[in-house]
This record gives C-alpha cells, sequence and structure tokens, in this order.
C-alpha cells in the first residue's frame, strides 16, 4: 500500500473539490443562493471541452480552455434561470435552491438525451511524463492538477481582491442594499460572480476527466462533496472552505490507508457532523471573530 | 379669459365710482371643483369582494343530530344555518368544502382501477401502485418539511435503508412479509435518531445540504458492498404479500389497493400529527419566529424532534412495505435522481398541505412512469414544470389561491392609500388623531374652496378691486372678499390708523386678548381705499401661497 | 455665472412602504449650484423622499427628472430594482447611518463609490482631494471600516459619495449620532465642497447647523414640504420671531 501514492492523490482530489467549494462559497455570500446546479455545470463543461477536443484540436491547454468558457457559459444560464427572476421575491433562499434543483435536472437529462448515456473521455491534457522524488511517482496529470487548481484559485481570489468587478463582487458580498446606492447593479454583478464560479467548476470537471469519464451524471458526486467542503468550512468564508478541503483531503487519506476505501464518505461526513455540532455555521466560525454582524 | 364683462347693475342709479362695464372673468362654477374631488378615481372591480358561498335550503339547526365520526363527537361537515332576511327563510352553508373534495378524489383514485384502457392497464396499475408509495412517502416527507420546518433530503436514505435491511433479513433468515414493516419501522427509528442530533443544531438549509451528503453515503455504502447485492444492482428475493398464483390483473389489482391503502394510512397519520397538538405546537413557531414560541414556554424543538422520529419510523414502515411490495430494492432508490424527484413532486404541489403532497405525487407519477416511452424528454418535462412553478408560485400549486389573494390585498391596499388624499389636507394618521373629527371635514371643504378661489384671481379682479374697494362687486371678486372676511380672528389683515383721513398702516390681528396686533410692514398708505386695497393683495398672496 | 438649471425636478410624488403612505404629492425643484437644507423631524418623510429619488421605497408614484432624464417610475414592488441605473444617471446618496461594507477598508470603500468609468479612471486625484476635505483619514486608508469609530465611519461614508461626479448629492443626516464638535466638522466639510453645477440636498434635524450656510430651507411635515425660506428671509424671521 502506497502511502503517498494514496496521500498525492488525496490532496489532488482535495484541490479539485476544494475548487468547487470556494465556488459555493462565493455564490452563497454574495448573492444569497445555494447553487446545487454544478451536476450540470460540470457534466456541460466536460462536453465542452470534449466537443472541442474532437472537433477543433486535441491540444492540452485547448482542452482546458474550452472546459473553463462552458462552464462560464453554463454558469450564466443558472442564473439567467433562477437568480435573476427570484432574487428579491419572498423566500428566495428556498426557491432558490430549488430552482438551481430543477435545473441540475432538466440540464443532465437534456444532456442524456443529446450525448447518449455513453461516457466520453478527453484527451490528456498535460502529457505523459512522470517525475520520481524520492521513492515517489508523480505522473504528469496529479502534479497538473494540483498546480493548475491553485493557480487558478490564487488567481480568481487575487483578481477579487484587485480589480473593479471584484470590488463590487466583495461589496456585494458585505452589503447588497448599500451596494446598489453606490451604483454596483446586483444583476449584472450576479452574472459575474455565476460566471466565475461555474469557470472554476468547468475547470474542475476538466481536471477530474483526467481520472473519470465524462458522463451526464458524472457531477453528481463532486457536487455532493463540494457541498459538502463548503459546509464544514463555512457557506460564506474563502478561508474556511480551503482549511475544510485540506482537511477533509488528509480525512479520506488516512481512511483508505487505515480502515479501507469503502468508509471514506462515512468516516467524512463523521468528521463533518463533528465539526458542525460544535460550530453550527462550519470552521470558519472560528476565523471571523473579530467581525462585528 | 378676455371678452367677458360684467355690468354694473348700479350705474343705472348713477351710483358713485361705478363703471359700467368692466372686465372680468367667464363664469366658472363653483360645483366643478367638487365634483372632481368628491368622484371615486379608483377602479372598482365589477365582482364583489366578499367571498362567494353557496346558500343550500334546510334549516341547518340541527346541533344534536349531526352526522359525526363515530365514537367522536367531531363533526363531519362544517355547517352553519343561518336566517335570511331578505327570503325570510332559514339557509344553510358549507362553510369549509375540503372534506368534500378529499372524499371525491380518494373515490376517484379508488376507483381508477375500472376506467384504466385495456392495452395501459399494466403500465397505469404498476404506476398506481408506486404513486401510492411514492405518496406515502411524501406526506411523512411533508411532515418533515412543512410541519417540523426541518429541511432534510434524507427521505430516501431512510426508505432505501430500512428496504436494504428487511431484504436482507427476509433473503438470509426467510422473514414472512408480515414481518418486514415492523422491521424496516425499527430501523427507521435508529437512522431517525442518528440524523436527528445534527437537525436540533444546525439552520434550515444546512441541514439539507448535510443530508444530502448523507444521502450518497448511504448510497456508496450500499453499492460497494456484496452483501446488499453490488453485484446484482440490487437485492431480490423478499417475501411478498401478493399472491403469487393470482391472474397477473388479480396481483396487478391487490398491489395497486395495497398502496392505496398505505396511502391512505399516511394521510390518517399526517392528520394526527399535524392536526392535533404536535401540529399546533409548530404552526406556533414558524421558520423565522421561533422567539415568539420560545417566549411562550413552548418547547418546539422536543416537538420538532418528534416529529422527525414519528416521520423516520413511518418513513421505515414503508421501507419495509417496499420490499414487502417489490420482492426487493434496487440501487436507484439512492440516487439523486430519486431525490429530486421526491423534492418535485412536493414543491409541484405545495409546501405544507397534504393535497400538496398527493397531488403533486400524482402529475410526477404520471409523467415519469406513464409516459415513459419519452425517454429523458419526460423529465426534461418535469424539472421545467418544477422550474415554473418555483419561479413563479410562492407556495406550489395549492397555494395560488393564497398568492392571488396576498396580491389583490396588496393591490387593493395601495388604491386605498392612494385613495386617502380626497383634496384633504389631513393625513390618515392626523385624522384619527384629531379630537373632533368635524375638523377633518371642515379642512377638506376649505381645501377644495381654496382650490376654486384660486382659479378666480386674475388681472381684472385684481383691477377690478383697486378701482372701487368698496361697493358692488362682480361674482369672483365677492366670491373672494366673502371668504376673506370669514377668515378666523388669529392671524387676519387689519388697518391700523396712523394719522385719521392720512396715513394708513396694515397690521395683523393676534386674535387672543390683550395681545396687540403685530406690524406687517413699514409702507404708509394715504387713503382708505389704498389700504383695503393693499389687504385685499397680501390675502390674496396668502391665498396663492397655500 | 453658469446658467441655472434644473437638476432635480420632482412633480406629485408619492411613495411609501405597504399600506403606509408616508410622502404625499410633493412638488420640489432644485437648481444647480443650490445648497438646499431639508428640515422635519424624525419619521416626517425626509429619509424616504431620498429614498424615492433612489427608488429604494416600496412603492412610488410620480414624476422624478434628474438632469432632465426621467428616473421616477410607478411601480408596486421591487426595492432597489433600478437603484444602480438611476445612480449612474448621476446621484449620490449618502445614506442615513452609514452604510457600509464592513469587510473593506477605507481606500477601497473610497475607491467603491468611483462608479463611473471617468471616476474609476482618476480615483487617485479623487482621493487626495477627499483626504484634504477629510485630513483624519490619511493615516486609517488601510483599516477595515467595520474597526472605525462613528465620526470616522461618517467621513468614510460621505467620502465615498464624493467620489464620483454626481449631480445631485442627497445627504441625509451628517450629524446623525455624533458629538457636536465632529458634527459640526461634518457639516463644515460639506458646505466647503465645491459644487460647481451640482445641487446638493441636505437633511438634517438640527436646524441651526444649516442655518445661515445654505441657499434655501425647506421644512418637511407628514410627508409634505411646508413652507420654503431663502437665507436671507431666515434671517429676518429669526429677528422678528
Amino acid at each position: 500500500m502506497d502511502v503517498w501514492f494514496v496521500v498525492s492523490n488525496a490532496i489532488v482530489l482535495a484541490s479539485i473539490y476544494g475548487t468547487l467549494a470556494i465556488g459555493i462559497s462565493i455564490t452563497w455570500s454574495s448573492l444569497g443562493l445555494v447553487n446545487l446546479s454544478y451536476g450540470f455545470v460540470f457534466a456541460f463543461a466536460g462536453y465542452g471541452a470534449w466537443l472541442v477536443a474532437q472537433h477543433v484540436s486535441p491540444w492540452g491547454p485547448a482542452v482546458l480552455v474550452a472546459g473553463i468558457l462552458a462552464g462560464a457559459l453554463a454558469g450564466t444560464i443558472v442564473c439567467a434561470l433562477a437568480f435573476i427572476p427570484i432574487h428579491d421575491k419572498p423566500n428566495f433562499t428556498v426557491r432558490g435552491l430549488i430552482a438551481t434543483l430543477a435545473i441540475n435536472l432538466i440540464g443532465t437529462q437534456s444532456l442524456l438525451w443529446w450525448f447518449g448515456p455513453r461516457s466520453k473521455s478527453l484527451p490528456e491534457i498535460f502529457g505523459n511524463w512522470k517525475v520520481h522524488l524520492g521513492g515517489i511517482v508523480l505522473t504528469a496529470d496529479k502534479i497538473g492538477n494540483v498546480l493548475t487548481s491553485i493557480i487558478m484559485l490564487v488567481a480568481v481570489l487575487k483578481w477579487m481582491q484587485s480589480s473593479r468587478r471584484g470590488l463590487e463582487i466583495r461589496a456585494m458580498m458585505m452589503n447588497p442594499h448599500a451596494a446598489s446606492i453606490v451604483g454596483i447593479g446586483v444583476r449584472r454583478t450576479g452574472f459575474y460572480v455565476m460566471a466565475i464560479t461555474g469557470g472554476l467548476a468547468g475547470l474542475a470537471s476538466v481536471l477530474l476527466s483526467q481520472t473519470y469519464y465524462i458522463a451526464p451524471f458524472g457531477g453528481l458526486t463532486p457536487m455532493i462533496k463540494g457541498v459538502s467542503i463548503a459546509l464544514c468550512g463555512g457557506l460564506g468564508s474563502v478561508r474556511g472552505a480551503v482549511i475544510a478541503a485540506i482537511l477533509l483531503g488528509l480525512n479520506e487519506a488516512l481512511t483508505t490507508v487505515l480502515i479501507g476505501g469503502r468508509y471514506v464518505l462515512i468516516t467524512q461526513f463523521l468528521f463533518i457532523i463533528a465539526i458542525l455540532l460544535i460550530r453550527p455555521r462550519g470552521i470558519a466560525g472560528i476565523l471571523d471573530r473579530a467581525r462585528e454582524a | 379669459m378676455s371678452g367677458s364683462t360684467w355690468r354694473n347693475p348700479l350705474f343705472i342709479w348713477g351710483a358713485k365710482g361705478a363703471a359700467e362695464e368692466l372686465p372680468s372673468n367667464p363664469h366658472s362654477s363653483h360645483q366643478d371643483i367638487w365634483r372632481k374631488t368628491r368622484e371615486s378615481k379608483t377602479k372598482l372591480l365589477p365582482v364583489g369582494r366578499l367571498r362567494y358561498y353557496y346558500k343550500w335550503p334546510g334549516h341547518g339547526s340541527r346541533t344534536w343530530r349531526r352526522l359525526r365520526y363515530w365514537p367522536t363527537r367531531r363533526r363531519v361537515l362544517h355547517i352553519r344555518g343561518e336566517y335570511n332576511p331578505k327570503i325570510l327563510r332559514r339557509e344553510k352553508t358549507i362553510v369549509d368544502k375540503r372534506p368534500i373534495w378529499w372524499v371525491l378524489g380518494l373515490l376517484a383514485l379508488a376507483a381508477a382501477p375500472l376506467f384504466t384502457p385495456l392495452d395501459l392497464q399494466n403500465t397505469a396499475m404498476t404506476a398506481g401502485a408506486t404513486f401510492g408509495i411514492y405518496a406515502a412517502i411524501n406526506l411523512c416527507w411533508m411532515l418533515v418539511i412543512g410541519t417540523a420546518s426541518i429541511y432534510s433530503l434524507a427521505t430516501y436514505a431512510i426508505v432505501g435503508t430500512a428496504a436494504f435491511c428487511t431484504a436482507w433479513l427476509s433473503i438470509k433468515l426467510g422473514l414472512p412479509w408480515w414481518m418486514l414493516p415492523p422491521i424496516g419501522a425499527a430501523v427507521g427509528l435508529i437512522f431517525g435518531t442518528i440524523i436527528a442530533l445534527p437537525a436540533t443544531r444546525l439552520d434550515g438549509f444546512y441541514y439539507a445540504l448535510l443530508t444530502l451528503g448523507l444521502n450518497e453515503l448511504c448510497r456508496v455504502y450500499f453499492l460497494t458492498s456484496k452483501e446488499f447485492g453490488s453485484a446484482t444492482g440490487g437485492l431480490y428475493g423478499a417475501d411478498t404479500y401478493v399472491p403469487q398464483g393470482a391472474s397477473q390483473l388479480g396481483q396487478l389489482l391487490i398491489g395497486y389497493y395495497a398502496c392505496f391503502a398505505l396511502m391512505l394510512l399516511a394521510l390518517l397519520l399526517y392528520r394526527l400529527v399535524n392536526g392535533r397538538r404536535l401540529g399546533r405546537i409548530l404552526r406556533m413557531a414558524p421558520e423565522k419566529r421561533e422567539a415568539f414560541a420560545e417566549a411562550t414556554g413552548v418547547n418546539f424543538r422536543q416537538a420538532r424532534i418528534r416529529v422527525f422520529i414519528i416521520s423516520s419510523v413511518a418513513l421505515g414502515f414503508i421501507g419495509g412495505f417496499y420490499t414487502a411490495n417489490f420482492r426487493g430494492v434496487a440501487f436507484s432508490i439512492f440516487s439523486f435522481e430519486t431525490v429530486l424527484l421526491g423534492l418535485a413532486m412536493l414543491v409541484i404541489g405545495g409546501i405544507g398541505r397534504a393535497e400538496g403532497a398527493v397531488v403533486g405525487t400524482l402529475v410526477v407519477v404520471f409523467f415519469d412512469k406513464v409516459l415513459i416511452s419519452l425517454g429523458p424528454i419526460r423529465l426534461i418535462i418535469i424539472g421545467a414544470i418544477m422550474l415554473g412553478v418555483v419561479l413563479y408560485l410562492r407556495n406550489g400549486l395549492f397555494g395560488i389561491k393564497a398568492q392571488f389573494r396576498a396580491w389583490r390585498d396588496k393591490k387593493k391596499s395601495e388604491r386605498r392609500s392612494t385613495r386617502a388624499e380626497k383634496g384633504g389636507e389631513m393625513l390618515p394618521e392626523e385624522a384619527t388623531e384629531a379630537h373632533d373629527k368635524d375638523t377633518v371635514y371642515w379642512r377638506r371643504y376649505d381645501k377644495m374652496q381654496r382650490d376654486y378661489l384660486k382659479t378666480l384671481v386674475t388681472p381684472e379682479v385684481i383691477e377690478e378691486h383697486r378701482s372701487s374697494p368698496l361697493g358692488q362687486h362682480s361674482e369672483p371678486l365677492e366670491r373672494l372678499l366673502l371668504y376673506f372676511r370669514r377668515q378666523p380672528q388669529v392671524d387676519k389683515y387689519a388697518i391700523t390708523v396712523v394719522e385719521p383721513f392720512k396715513a394708513y398702516r396694515i397690521v395683523a390681528l393676534s386674535g387672543h386678548r390683550g395681545v396687540a396686533p403685530r406690524v406687517v410692514e413699514d409702507k404708509v398708505y394715504a387713503s382708505t381705499a389704498e389700504a383695503y386695497h393693499g389687504v385685499f393683495l397680501r390675502r390674496v398672496q396668502d391665498l396663492l401661497e397655500s | 455665472m453658469s446658467t441655472k438649471r434644473e437638476v432635480l425636478n420632482v412633480r406629485g410624488l408619492s411613495a411609501g412602504y405597504g399600506p403606509m403612505r408616508v410622502i404625499h404629492d410633493l412638488d420640489l425643484i432644485v437648481n444647480s449650484g443650490e445648497r438646499v437644507g431639508l428640515v422635519g423631524l424624525n419619521g416626517h418623510g425626509k429619509s424616504t423622499l431620498f429614498y424615492a429619488i433612489a427608488g429604494l421605497t416600496g412603492w412610488q408614484r410620480g414624476s422624478i427628472m434628474l438632469n432632465g432624464i426621467e428616473v421616477g417610475r410607478t411601480r408596486s414592488q421591487g426595492p432597489g430594482r433600478y437603484t444602480h441605473q438611476i445612480v449612474h444617471t448621476g446621484l449620490a446618496l449618502i445614506p442615513q447611518g452609514d452604510e457600509i461594507f464592513h469587510g473593506l477598508t477605507v481606500e477601497e470603500h473610497l475607491d467603491s463609490g468611483a462608479f463611473t468609468a471617468r471616476a474609476w479612471r482618476e480615483r487617485a486625484q479623487r482621493k487626495e482631494r477627499i483626504l484634504q476635505i477629510f485630513p483624519p483619514l490619511k493615516k486609517l486608508m488601510r483599516i477595515p471600516v467595520g474597526r472605525l469609530s462613528g465620526g470616522e465611519r461618517r467621513m468614510v461614508s460621505i467620502g465615498r459619495g464624493l467620489m464620483a461626479e454626481a449631480s445631485l448629492f442627497l445627504v441625509d443626516e451628517p450629524s446623525l449620532g455624533l458629538a457636536p464638535k465632529i458634527g459640526k466638522g461634518v457639516i463644515d466639510a460639506l458646505m466647503g465642497v465645491d459644487l460647481g453645477s451640482s445641487a446638493m440636498i441636505i437633511a438634517e434635524q438640527n436646524v441651526s447647523l444649516l442655518e445661515g450656510r445654505v441657499d434655501r430651507i425647506i421644512g418637511m411635515h407628514v410627508g409634505k414640504l411646508k413652507g420654503e425660506a431663502s437665507a436671507a428671509l431666515m434671517l429676518q424671521t429669526n429677528r422678528t420671531a
């Protein structure tokens, strides 16, 4: 049992799922919408990348970019259908959740109907080289996955800190009323947020499809994992999601090594429930003590 | 404005200072402003606003010998009898018609097998059996989401776990079918107690996300365990209550009516929990207003957990019945799609109502199982209906009435608030505080008068007054003067003599005994006529500014 | 001497929340270069008037022309739906009891006020100008606003409103909740702002802070404007009354 193999796997998975979790956190805190349509966004991005790989070029970065763009497109569709019509109506939280689930259902079924149930595979994005580090063999796709997701995440977070749209998004996260007074349109910013988180999900989809195939329902498990990580880290906080992703990745690795792969989910959920029982708002409840209501 | 003149009638008798003809205003009636202010500008609906009840003939006051649910004294129908003075007779109204709709609906469902076309019989009856089971599941789910306001998506996890456990036990130990539901209920109790713990600590939909993960957990666990039939896609071979010797039609009918009976039991459970003490406690503590319930000392948290556990027991029972009905269970019960479809059933019907669960299940099962030939499109249709309902309806199909009424009430109150300004000076808040209500009407009348008088002020009228402040005046000028002279003493302009016949000044009376009038301006007028005109000009200016 | 033109022309405005009507058929005209004071007790509709101009009330009715563009719509729900569009036609609303973004730093707050493209490009110079008007902010540029005191927050809020080139500034109770000296300082800063062709309406409960320093004072009583006094007449009335 190659411990480092398992650990490196866990890190890869954690970084990919962490991307999803951060997307969910950002969407929740800026728009007040819990976006459970990532199953659809995932599959859409995967199929988009596959179409580009089939018809345009199988070059790695092109496929990656195609996946990100397709994810962003799917994100804007979800925004237009689930956020814009009801964001100022009563009971928006629950209705938005159900609307995103409905879009998930419609979307995945349409993809099933259009592309058929057989799964597709993407070409290798990162090539076939290996790196020998001490006693560990790190394949290209593992390194590529981790590096790409970390680079994208850092880029997105830096963009949010420094650019004008990022400032608008952060302002809307904190006080939507004041944001509209200062001239920040809720709906336009909503499109930006959903496009960015959709792009992140698209990236995760393309990276994951190196290991798993692209299927219409392939996005459900990652979505549920991402949602659990976001929940554990505290739904509004990016730092919490990162910490939760690292912790859960370690948990997964340890469980696989010590007890067996079947019990990974059980231990993960026990861990999440334990954290939620201590901190009902997630890990980020510990971090943001200085903030006032 | 030009062309109207006023002929002074005193001219004929040669009165001093009477011109024969003076230019004046064209005649405008004072009735116009009255009519304009008093008319109702709101659009009234052609239909009355009262609720419409059909009146049945009859006495309606038989308060002793009524149709009741034996052995209680609870009435079946709420009938009210009143005396109608217009037709000089008593008449009855059925205040609450919902029991009638329920009975008709259930009778229709019970008689449905007789009306299915022969070629569709197989599909329709199995769909009907599925409908019964899913309706029962949704009723228990509705108890959790609607009554207890716990957004739990783990319903199918409980049902599936109970189904799998009972199937395994039945296959391994050969248990008969009538033992399966109670064992399922026990499994449901254990599972429900475990997942009720986080429900106390987590808010609303945080818990929904958690249960979503739990669902996935169950799926993966059962999927990967050989004992639970990972090779065959599920467990098959449990004992069933459907006699294997009966004909195809007989089996289908028995299955259908057994599931129908299960749905009736679930309805009974819903009624017992929601309509009695637990439900009432929880209605006191809706989602955001729990502080009120806490302040009155109601232990709503315990009530919520109780409802959750009762619902889990019922779901476990249904799980056992599921195994007994279908002779086994497949992994698809844990799939995300099943949860989504179940949520669709709840949302389409409307959260919080039993009829919503039943009708929603009917719609979705119809599309899903009867129209199965359409392929994935049928699920797209269901998803589209779900999306439409969530976007446009506040609470599903059965919430349409309440939504329409709320919208209509909002429009009514908006129109009422625009109607408040009936040309009056007083706002509704001021009017309710006023001690003497007559001032409200007086102010309204005064406002109307002033609006009319403002239209009368023209240069011709002012010129006419300048030329002869005293004497016969034209109608518009006369109206103005009479109004001015009628005003109360407080702050009324008057003329004070500085030097008799030579100097006059305008002052304003204070209206209070012992307080001297205040000087308004420094200008000194040389004659009374000029002073009168000066006073008139000031009063006209005040009128125009008010 | 620039030609006087109407910056704000309100005609027949009625606005309220739900069944409560706060403003009744209000008319108001504000010309460029004018500083107008709006006085009245609490709850009589000053903030609602500002919110109605910005489109944030529950419902509203009537015509509001800002720089000749009609921004008042008759609507019965959805407050805040068009607010950002109205803001982009040249409105700067400095709301009552600062609405701040408590996680952003002072500098980012000022940046968020520059909502037009030109203002964004020139934001460094504008920030310099704001720092000249409010010197205490110089040392606080990198601190999250959630940790500042009331007076400093008020300065940030007003500075944010002054960042963009708005034609109409609506300042809602600038001295609310502040110590008298700081409140006076804030009002002094507001009076010192060079309006150019813009106009400013300051709503205040405390008339004495505005006396003699604004061009016009309008009273607001139960949702209607009552009584207007120009600066000259105000002084005279103070002498005789």
